[in-house]
């Protein structure tokens, strides 16, 4: 056990609440009662017996009661301590979690911005249009001395009718893109000279055609990259493009859309970083009864300088501003490293918590850091949540939520509880041996015994007290695990479900079913497998005519099997033929399909409509096939709890789907895929978006388990899934 | 008189206090080859050999356990209780100190004469001697000369 002289929380700390110091003062002058009775008893031995040996024998027990009241003084206040660093302790951890989960979440999110921006540059609209540009820069800038006006004026008034339908196309294009992925206020191409050629965004079209842009850092990097592999992102700073701060993805245009091509423009990319940052930052904060966020918690990320670039609390902590934080929490220097400290914000005593980006995958991120700031009270305060879940507070004590020390505690108190008795009832032997003389003994030892009972017992509750909020505690961070899994995994399909809706307007698919020579078919297959090269996530994407036969798709391996395949009774198929406008996508939940050769597949689909029209007559379908599994598990794997790093032993995250059927795991012994678990009610039969949590039993173990139901995300509505995520307690 | 009460299997039993001469818990317990399969061994009590005896398979139920909360009860003598108990009461014990193993002790209760019923002709253990009823509980009162008696244990066993 720890020596009084390293307690972090005596009892006068100002975090201990006012109940605990009512407690803690009883406790021990309960226990310093006990010493003058002692010596009572002590000159009442030397009045009953003669006996030297009898009067040892008392005075040895009186000594005895002394030594185990004076432990119980020095326990109770280790105890308080232990109390409170566990309630500390646990906050901590899940505090580090929660920062840890946005900064990972918006690094996630900006990964796929990085592959979309190179992905776009390779549109064919895009780099003609460009080409026509530079050509008409170089005519304009020509001198026309060698050919009569008239032919200068009328190769010049083609020249611009061709570069305005290929504007019009290149503007029409980016509108798509933008249609399909809400997430960017605006999307532009640019002229080798830096002017802005056509845009996505056709509110700010007049405004922004023609702009100069050649003094931003986002265009000239674009043209320094070296291949269509390599792209440049600007961190949130001032840009001519708009009023707000842009966080701006660019990349060169390259000659007939070739990744090695001559460089011929950028493109640029103006992600709705705001937007996207409010929603991840005001996840996972506390609410009143109306919504709002509680006082004193804040989340909020800094650049590289300290600034803030984007606050869940704009009014308190604005952005564009160094933040007021201790400056080891803004200095931070290593990926993924994490600083917990207390400083009092915005005049109250906090816990600050500070992550500093690690990227994600081969995204490197810009060294922003995500801050999460909370009242030092908050994390001693008593859950007021109340459940009765079923198990005893005994149970509760010897589980595995809590910490070993707590444990020790916890027997040494019911040692001395039962020193305390077994010294009093040898003590009401002893005095009863005596005969009439000792009966006035018994008395002390009975008040021995009730003071011993009433004190451990207070002890007792409070160690109850304190389990009960660490199963709360523990509860409520499985809940967010299971958020956090679900909200991977919608952000994730929404990305999906724009992929397709984006590929199904390309010219290689329509042309294909439009007019399906084996030179257009073999052409959206080529299409389909540089998709496929580029985007690692999926394991094959075919395209249906509309009686079903797959006509064209990514991977040359397959194509012979898939083509004795007809989809038209398949669900993604259906839905498929059904749409008819470009902006709607279909899904088939995941299922076994004939298409490949998984267990379980996700197919997204897209109508591709005639001549790549936003609305109109479907031609064939086009479904992609998510390799969701590989990308599902490592999600779950990351909302697995941890200790330390470690994750629990025993612990797991599944998802089930509308059936409640297990989907993916990273358990598959004891939740295996297909199988359904017989998790509690409450979390088996959630609303969309909410979570619960509970116990329950399986596999002859208990565990505790947090819950989360899809409310999908953006345009994405979700499958009606939910992700659980579990551990052991005994 | 005060009687020791102690849990055995859930059930409440009491000891006369003038018969016990003290209770203890951390004693190392040395098996004994051939003795009944009710003795857990022996035990050095201060230079004196006490046999103790599991009461949990004296009455023929679960074996106690050694645990956190289990004790024995080293019970007097007739010498010893001779010297100290009143004879008035009439207690007995055996010729040696014997140890009665118990899964938990509880309070030290006060029980007046009047207050010791005879117990239910229907439960008649030939180790009880009454009953006491305290709120919603019974307290079986044992008699401590049959409960040491080991030849006569012998007897119940076979």
């Amino acid at each position: 056990m720890s020596k009084s002289k390293n307690i972090n929380f005596n009892i006068y700390n100002p975090v201990i609440t006012y109940e605990h110091r009512a407690a803690f003062d009883m406790i021990v002058s309960h226990l310093q009662e006990i010493f003058p009775i002692c010596n009572q008893g002590k000159c009442k031995a030397l009045e009953v017996s003669d006996d030297p040996q009898k009067q040892k024998q008392i005075n040895d027990l009186m000594e005895k009661v002394e030594f185990f009241s004076n432990s119980l003084i020095t326990i109770t206040r280790v105890f308080f301590d232990q109390l409170y660093r566990a309630k500390e302790t646990s906050s901590q951890s899940i505090s580090r979690s929660t920062a840890m989960i946005k900064i990972d979440m918006i690094e996630r999110n900006l990964l796929e911005r990085t592959c979309d921006v190179r992905w776009w540059a390779l549109e064919n609209a895009f780099w003609k249009c460009i080409t026509h540009a530079n050509e008409s820069n170089k005519q304009a800038s020509k001198p026309t001395a060698k050919t009569t006006k008239s032919a200068a004026a009328a190769k010049s008034n083609a020249a611009d009718s061709t570069l305005k339908k290929a504007v019009e196309l290149a503007c029409k294009r980016l509108e798509d893109i933008r249609n399909s992925y809400t997430l960017y206020r605006d999307l532009v191409i640019v002229s080798l000279d830096g002017t802005i050629i056509a845009n996505s965004n056709g509110d700010r079209r007049e405004e922004v055609i023609g702009m100069d842009v050649s003094s931003e850092e986002w265009f000239q990097k674009a043209l320094q990259t070296k291949d269509g592999t390599e792209y440049f992102v600007q961190d949130i700073s001032e840009s001519k493009l708009e009023k707000e701060d842009s966080l701006i993805y660019s990349t060169a245009l390259r000659a007939d859309g070739d990744e090695q091509g001559a460089v011929i423009g950028a493109m640029g990319v103006l992600f709705d970083f705001q937007g996207e940052s409010q929603i991840i930052l005001n996840e996972y904060l506390p609410v009143d009864h109306d919504g709002s966020t509680l006082d004193g918690w804040y989340s909020f990320f800094t650049n590289d300088h300290g600034r803030v670039i984007c606050s869940s609390e704009e009014h308190f902590i604005p952005s564009g501003f160094i933040a007021d934080l201790p400056k080891r929490h803004l200095g931070l220097k290593q990926p993924g490293e994490v600083l917990v400290s207390t400083a009092v914000i915005r005049g109250a005593r906090s816990l600050v918590v500070s992550h500093k980006s690690e990227g994600f995958d081969e995204y490197k991120g810009l060294g922003w850091i995500s801050h999460l700031v909370l009242p030092e009270s908050a994390m001693f305060e008593r859950s007021l949540e109340n459940n009765d879940y079923g198990i005893s507070p005994q149970e509760l004590m010897n589980s595995r939520l809590i910490p070993d020390t707590n444990k020790k505690t916890y027997q040494e108190i019911q040692r001395n509880k039962g020193d305390i008795q077994l010294i009093s009832i040898n003590g009401i032997i002893l005095a009863t041996d005596l005969g009439k003389a000792g009966s006035s003994f018994i008395p002390i030892f009975d008040q021995i015994t009730t003071t011993g009972n009433s004190t451990t017992g207070k002890m007792e509750e409070l160690l109850s007290e304190m389990s009960s909020d660490m199963l709360q505690q523990n509860l409520k961070a499985l809940e967010n695990f299971s958020k956090q899994a679900i909200d991977l995994i919608d952000r994730n399909l929404f990305e999906r479900a724009a992929d397709v809706r984006w590929w199904s307007t390309d010219h290689a698919f329509w042309e294909a079913l439009q007019k399906a020579t084996k030179e257009n078919l073999d052409e959206a297959s080529k299409r389909l497998g540089i998709i496929n090269a580029s985007y690692t996530m999926y394991r094959d994407l075919v395209i249906a005519d509309l009686n079903g036969r797959i006509v064209a798709n990514s991977k040359s391996e397959n194509r012979d099997k898939l083509k004795r395949i007809n989809v038209s009774e398949q669900s993604w198929f259906r839905q498929g033929i059904q749409i008819s406008r470009s902006v709607e996508y279909g899904v088939q939940d995941v299922c076994n399909s004939d298409l490949e050769n998984e267990d379980t597949s996700l197919i997204y689909c897209g109508g591709v409509l005639e001549n790549g029209q936003r609305k109109g007559k479907v031609l064939g379908v086009l479904g992609i096939l998510f390799d969701w599994e590989t990308l599902a598990v490592p999600i779950l794997e990351g909302c697995l709890p941890r200790i330390n790093n470690e994750v629990v032993e025993g612990g797991a995250a599944f998802y089930v789907n509308s059936a409640n059927e297990v989907m993916a795991t990273t358990d598959s012994e004891s939740f295996s895929i297909g199988t359904k678990v017989d998790v509690p009610k409450e979390n088996m039969n959630l609303e969309p978006g909410d979570s619960a949590s509970g116990i329950f039993t399986a596999n002859d173990r208990k565990y505790i388990i947090g819950s989360s139901k899809t409310q999908g995300y953006r345009e994405y509505k979700g499958l009606n899934w939910t992700a659980h995520v579990v551990r052991p307690i005994d | 008189m005060l009687y020791s009460t102690f849990y055995l299997d859930g059930t409440l039993m009491g000891l006369p206090i003038p018969c016990i001469l003290e209770i203890g818990r951390a004693f190392k317990i040395h098996p004994i080859q051939g003795a009944p399969e009710l003795v857990d061994g022996l035990i050095n009590l201060r230079g004196k050999v006490v046999t103790i005896v599991n009461t949990g398979l004296a009455f023929g139920g679960t074996k106690v356990q050694q645990t956190q909360e289990s004790r024995i009860y080293i019970l007097k003598n007739n010498n010893e209780l001779r010297e100290v108990a009143d004879p008035e009461l009439d207690l007995q014990t055996s010729p040696d100190n014997i140890g009665l193993h118990v899964d938990k002790i509880s309070d030290v209760i006060n029980v007046e004469k009047d207050q010791l019923q005879a117990v239910p002709a229907n439960i008649n253990h030939p180790y009880y001697k009454n009953v006491v009823r305290r709120g919603d509980e019974f307290i079986t009162i044992l008699e401590p000369e049959k409960v040491l008696n080991l030849n006569e244990h012998q007897d119940l066993i076979s």
